[in-house]
């Protein structure tokens, strides 16, 4: 796995300044990083299917809603205890992943993101009109239960689970298994030629992304106690995640953290100057200057910065020519 | 002699077109074989048969004795074929070494998960078909078109199978090139691998081989050694227009 003293040290700092940021912030300011906590935890999500695989999720509010309307109705519905109702949501949404990854068989690139959207503004539809007594309707539910009361609390529960989502996935992605993924992005036949079973990386990743968008998802809507279609099943929304996950460096687990955290911050701060759906122009524009500036995302120019503080150091120190090529998955 | 590879009355139909008519060869383990053939005759799809990515019309492909006609193929390439392709495939982000990884995965999610890689492996692989230290972290944009022909080679040597299918390995390779390909691919033929090769470049095909198989329009007009089947009529004919 190749695991070296600096990623010990970063992590434990990420988990330091998280479990810190409390004590430092306003209540406001905390409640926009408990978004900005779900909002990574989405990005992880998609970037484990989308970035690696490159099969382009557009349908991602699909899973996530499947797992937030699943506990949520279970919770208020039929009364069911939250400890049994979020593990069930997970396993619907898992079965949403698998309804997702079926024309993944069939088909990929702009078509397969197609088929996605659909799944999205199909799921919207159904929970308008079919048993709105169960799901509310179009104007959704509240009043679900909560896990957690006030700001510090919501805090600590998303945070511990963005760090417990992003650490696992970043461990997972580091083995064999994130290669053999990341090769399907890059050439699916050449994957099959080299005796691997595409069709099997590929359910597994559907699966996972599944996981930790079902988690994700029913979480939410425990941390927020209500739910409304609308604002779930949005375009907005879909592309928040995906350009949290891309502005930040897809295929890395935590790019699409720190992406997750400057979106959130830059529509949160432009909001007093830019009240209204402007503010998604401003972020359009950042995307696109980063995108050309640097294609693989926030997490190469820190990436870049740290090798140029440390390369000289470390290439010194070790002769060894493998060096240079460990040195760029430093992050 | 173990008979490695053995087609027996392939048929393939595109609609109307016979791509391969009722073909039947074999190959004997360690065995170097030429498949040869004007443009259009239909190697290239004798190959996505054995391979498993065309599905034959009719007729069995058996490998070892096996048949292998229903398998997946990556299931193919598990139990020992595998081919690399007229235009090479690499993984463009990863780096030599990364995808020479890919070849020797093994097939279980749960192993990739567990495993760890081959470091030590990926890196005599890589040198044995003849890249330098220098090469290893390199990604493909950089390779020239032999050294993506011998990545090609060393991640289907990776997957560890004992019979190679190799597509127009001389394409686009200069001199130099093609000398170093073909030395490469006589060492492996001496440390028992079996190979079909497809190649327009007969002389350089020449010394690779045992013997030789000319197809033309998907059947075969000619079989034996090199110099036989050049000397062949129907073969000349099917090369040149008939005379």
């Amino acid at each position: 796995m190749n695991l070296r003293w600096y990623h010990f040290a970063l992590w434990a700092l990420f988990i330091l300044v998280m479990a810190l940021i409390p004590e430092l912030v306003s209540k406001g300011t905390l409640r926009i990083i408990i978004f900005a906590n779900f909002l990574a935890i989405f990005a992880i999500s998609w970037d484990v299917l989308s970035g690696r695989t490159g099969y382009i999720s557009f349908g991602h509010p699909f899973l996530i809603g499947i797992g937030a309307y699943t506990s949520a109705i279970l919770t208020k519905r039929f009364d069911v205890p939250i400890e049994y109702a979020i593990p069930a949501a997970v396993l619907m949404t898992m079965v949403g992943g698998i309804i997702v990854f079926l024309p993944a068989l069939r088909i990929k690139g702009s078509y397969f993101a197609l088929v996605t959207l659909a799944f999205m503004e199909l799921i919207y539809q159904l929970v308008q009109v079919v048993r709105p007594d169960l799901t509310g309707g179009t104007r959704g539910m509240s009043g679900i239960e909560t896990l957690t009361r006030g700001a510090v609390n919501g805090y600590y529960l998303s945070a511990s689970l963005m760090v417990v989502v992003a650490l696992s996935m970043w461990l997972l992605m580091r083995t064999q298994l994130g290669t053999a993924l990341s090769a399907i992005g890059m050439n699916e036949e050449s994957v099959r030629g080299s005796g691997l079973s595409t069709t099997r990386l590929k359910l597994f990743a559907f699966l996972t992304s599944a996981f930790v968008a079902g988690l994700g998802g029913a979480f939410y809507v425990h941390y927020l106690g209500s739910i409304a279609p609308r604002a779930l099943f949005d375009i907005n929304f879909l592309f928040t995640i995906i350009v949290a996950a891309l502005i930040g460096g897809a295929s890395t687990i935590i790019g699409p953290v720190i992406g997750a955290f400057f979106l959130t911050f830059l529509l949160e701060y432009l909001r007093p100057y830019l009240p209204g759906a402007e503010r998604y122009f401003i972020y359009g524009m950042i995307a696109l200057v980063l995108y050309m500036y640097e294609p693989k995302g926030l997490i190469q120019l820190f990436s870049n910065a740290w090798n140029s503080l440390f390369s000289r150091r470390e290439s010194a120190g070790n002769q060894n020519s493998d060096q240079a090529g460990k040195q760029s998955d430093a992050l | 002699m173990k008979t490695a590879l053995e087609i027996e009355n392939l048929v393939k139909r595109f609609g109307g077109l016979v791509a391969t008519d009722n073909l039947s060869f074999h190959i004997e383990q360690g065995q170097s074989v030429g498949l040869i053939g004007p443009n259009g005759a239909g190697k290239t799809t004798v190959f996505a048969q054995i391979m498993g990515e065309h599905l034959q019309t009719s007729g069995t492909i058996r490998l070892y004795g096996k048949d292998i006609g229903s398998d997946s193929t990556p299931e193919r390439i598990r139990k020992g074929v595998s081919r690399t392709y007229q235009v090479p495939r690499p993984f463009t982000d990863m780096t030599v070494l990364e995808n020479i990884r890919v070849g020797q995965m093994p097939n279980s999610i749960w192993q990739m998960i567990k495993s760890k890689p081959q470091y030590e492996k990926e890196v005599e692989l890589a040198l044995s078909v003849g890249f330098s230290k220098t090469d290893l972290h390199k990604p493909p944009g950089e390779l020239s078109m032999g050294d993506l022909r011998k990545l090609e080679m060393a991640r289907t040597i990776a997957t560890g199978s004992s019979v190679m299918l190799l597509d127009e390995v001389f394409a686009g390779l200069t001199v130099a090139e093609i000398a170093q390909i073909g030395a490469l691919i006589q060492q492996m033929h001496k440390d028992g691998m079996t190979f079909l090769i497809v190649s327009h470049d007969l002389k350089a095909l020449e010394p690779l081989v045992d013997s030789v198989i000319a197809i033309n329009y998907g059947a075969k007009i000619a079989e034996g050694n090199f110099n036989d089947v050049m000397d062949n009529d129907n073969v000349r004919s099917s090369y040149l227009g008939a005379a």
